[in-house]
């Protein structure tokens, strides 16, 4: 089937969504009011990528002398050439979506649309005047934003989205990251390692209170060493804004006077005056768009996708679902499934997870009726034992493989260490093709390498990694 | 040869016992089988802590390993240099490589730790 499909938003959920519908055959538009690439590509994971890279080299280039590398004097950051190199490498992707939608013949209207019946939108373009485009289905991929939380009053100076941090022209002497999810992390990452004094205050008992407990209390002792101060299980009551500095006051009656304040919590979904309410689609508690596992709204013909759905508020998880509402609108039924979502946290060393935590999987043994103890085996490895992460100096991390004792089957994997967030797409495919442990350790795995740590952790589930010492029986 | 003014325990830390203050730190064979020490996770100042209990962790670019106190008490302070020179404890284990100080609670729990030369032949039977 072709046919006519209008993309409501450009961000890694609409402009995957846009392209394959292309390669199928149909006809597609696509309606964008900021930039092309959304918030991932211009103010999210690629830019604080190209920003947290440059750190991630002078933490290197800090024990240049221990390496034998000789450098001239002591390593600093100048922001403002970060920022623009940042910018380019943002510019240039972008410009690759562009070229890709050129070759593909897909329209783009920027402007802002509004949903007037099931199958048209209207669009209020830059320069003010309108038009209407009408297609055969409408996707919407409208993404969230950055919430306005009246507790912190943003003004892009002294108190910042992460939006502003990444367009920062110098680093703070001091800084309070408000939320210790992983936006929050992964930027105490960064200004700590230009030498930002950073504290950090998280809500729930830990930092990272969405992953394996193991990993989230590694990363905040890497954290520690970064020099970064953490309060959990309190909040920001108020905030007050001082000449040159914010204080904080801390619901554990603590203050916290910082030259500036970043705010990393929650995002908001991008629900509201894009019409929704006119043709009658369903919206959850949350502002989530309801929709089916094919990506379909309750109002036949219309679909939505990525951050406004309320699932994962991944990137890729937005491509997936893109592909999926768009192959079903072709005439391909599909429906996408969330057992397999490897993600990826680019703090300084990296985390990639997929799948339970190992709290999680006790969980859910214990849910079944079974021994949470023995139901599940762990398998885990050091960075520091791979020949591989000797060499580089990454030593600091861990692998570790959570799996089902009955059948050997992968429920999770963790890893923090370097590379982390390439490596877990081992394991993920693992999971994906619902394989064994003991098909994992079947597989040789190359040596010197950090993959080697998969191996030795997937061996260690079953207590036969080569590289760990004899374990005393208790 | 360890030094003979300070107090030994079967998880390689010694004690330096002057008064009711104990400074706590790891032997030269900890050090030495760790290698490069990286981080030393401390206990809080005020933590109250009992003989036996894991205090902290060092971290090496080979291995973590936890550090035991051999006496009770309250941890009176840490050592901050440790925060940005970890590798303090690689060069000088019984110096400026100390660890903690703990206001003991029972001074007698000192009595049940090996001397130097106890020690010594401790770590010559862990060889065999």
């Amino acid at each position: 089937m072709s046919g006519h499909i209008v993309i409501l938003g450009s961000g890694p959920g609409g402009y995957v969504a846009a392209i394959r519908a292309a390669q199928l055959g149909a006809r597609v538009t696509v309606i964008e009011r900021d930039a092309v690439g959304g918030v991932c590509l211009n103010c999210g994971c690629i830019p604080s990528k190209a920003l947290l890279s440059v750190v991630e080299l002078g933490d290197k280039a800090k024990k240049a002398a221990d390496l034998g590398l000789l450098l001239e004097g002591s390593v600093g950051y100048d922001l403002t050439r970060m920022v623009a190199r940042k910018n380019k490498i943002v510019d240039g992707l972008v410009k690759g979506i562009g070229t890709l939608f050129k070759t593909w013949s897909i329209e783009v209207l920027q402007g802002t649309g509004q949903l007037i019946d099931s199958r048209s939108v209207k669009v209020v373009k830059r320069d003010g005047s309108e038009t209407t485009v009408t297609g055969d289905a409408i996707v919407i991929a409208t993404g969230s934003s950055w919430p306005n939380l009246p507790l912190f009053p943003v003004d892009g100076k002294q108190i910042m989205t992460s939006k502003d941090a990444l367009d920062a022209d110098r680093a703070p002497a001091t800084l309070l990251i408000v939320g210790g999810g992983v936006e929050g992390c992964e930027f105490a990452a960064l200004f700590s390692g230009m030498g930002t004094g950073v504290v950090m205050v998280e809500m729930m008992p830990r930092i990272l209170p969405l992953e394996d407990e193991e990993i989230s209390a590694m990363m905040s002792r890497e954290l520690t060493k970064r020099g970064v101060t953490t309060h959990v299980g309190t909040t920001v009551e108020k905030v007050e804004r001082l000449d040159g500095s914010v204080k904080a006051l801390l619901k554990n009656g603590m203050s916290v006077e910082t030259e500036q304040v970043l705010v990393s919590v929650g995002r908001g979904l991008n629900s509201k005056g894009i019409g929704l309410e006119k043709v009658g689609v369903a919206v959850g508690a949350r502002g989530e768009i309801v929709v089916d596992a094919r990506m379909e709204t309750n109002v036949a013909g219309i679909y939505a996708i990525g951050d406004v759905v309320g699932k994962a508020m991944l990137a890729h998880v937005a491509s997936a679902q893109g592909k999926i509402a768009v192959e079903n609108i072709l005439g391909h039924r599909r429906e996408i499934d969330y057992r397999v979502v490897p993600a990826g946290i680019f703090t300084l060393p990296e985390i990639g997870r997929v799948g339970l935590t190992e709290q999680q999987a006790r969980e859910e043994a214990r849910g079944r009726g079974d021994n949470p103890e023995t139901a599940v085996k762990v398998g885990r490895f050091r960075y520091a034992g791979l020949g591989k992460a000797q060499g580089t100096g990454d030593t600091a991390g861990l692998f570790k493989i959570i799996a089902d004792a009955g059948s050997g089957r992968l429920r999770g994997a963790h890893i923090l260490g370097a590379h982390a967030t390439d490596l877990i797409h081992e394991l993920a495919l693992a999971m994906e093709a619902r394989l064994t442990v003991s098909q994992i350790t079947d597989m040789i795995h190359a040596h010197p390498t950090f993959a080697e740590g998969i191996l030795e952790a997937a061996e260690d589930v079953n207590g036969m990694a080569i590289h760990l010492a004899r374990k005393q029986s208790r | 040869m360890e030094p003979t003014d300070l107090r030994y325990h079967q998880e390689h830390e010694w004690i330096r016992v002057e008064g009711k203050l104990a400074t706590l730190g790891i032997s030269n064979f900890a050090q030495d089988a760790l290698g490069d020490i990286v981080f030393i996770d401390m206990p809080k100042a005020g933590t109250m802590v009992t003989a036996g209990q894991q205090i902290g962790e060092v971290e090496s670019t080979k291995t973590t390993s936890s550090i035991y106190t051999p006496v009770s008490g309250k941890v009176a302070k840490t050592n901050a240099e440790l925060k940005d020179h970890p590798e303090l404890v690689n060069a000088d284990p019984y110096g400026k490589g100390w660890i903690a100080v703990i206001e003991l609670s029972s001074p007698k729990e000192v009595d049940a730790l090996m001397t130097a030369a106890q020690y010594e032949s401790f770590l010559a039977s862990q060889k065999e």
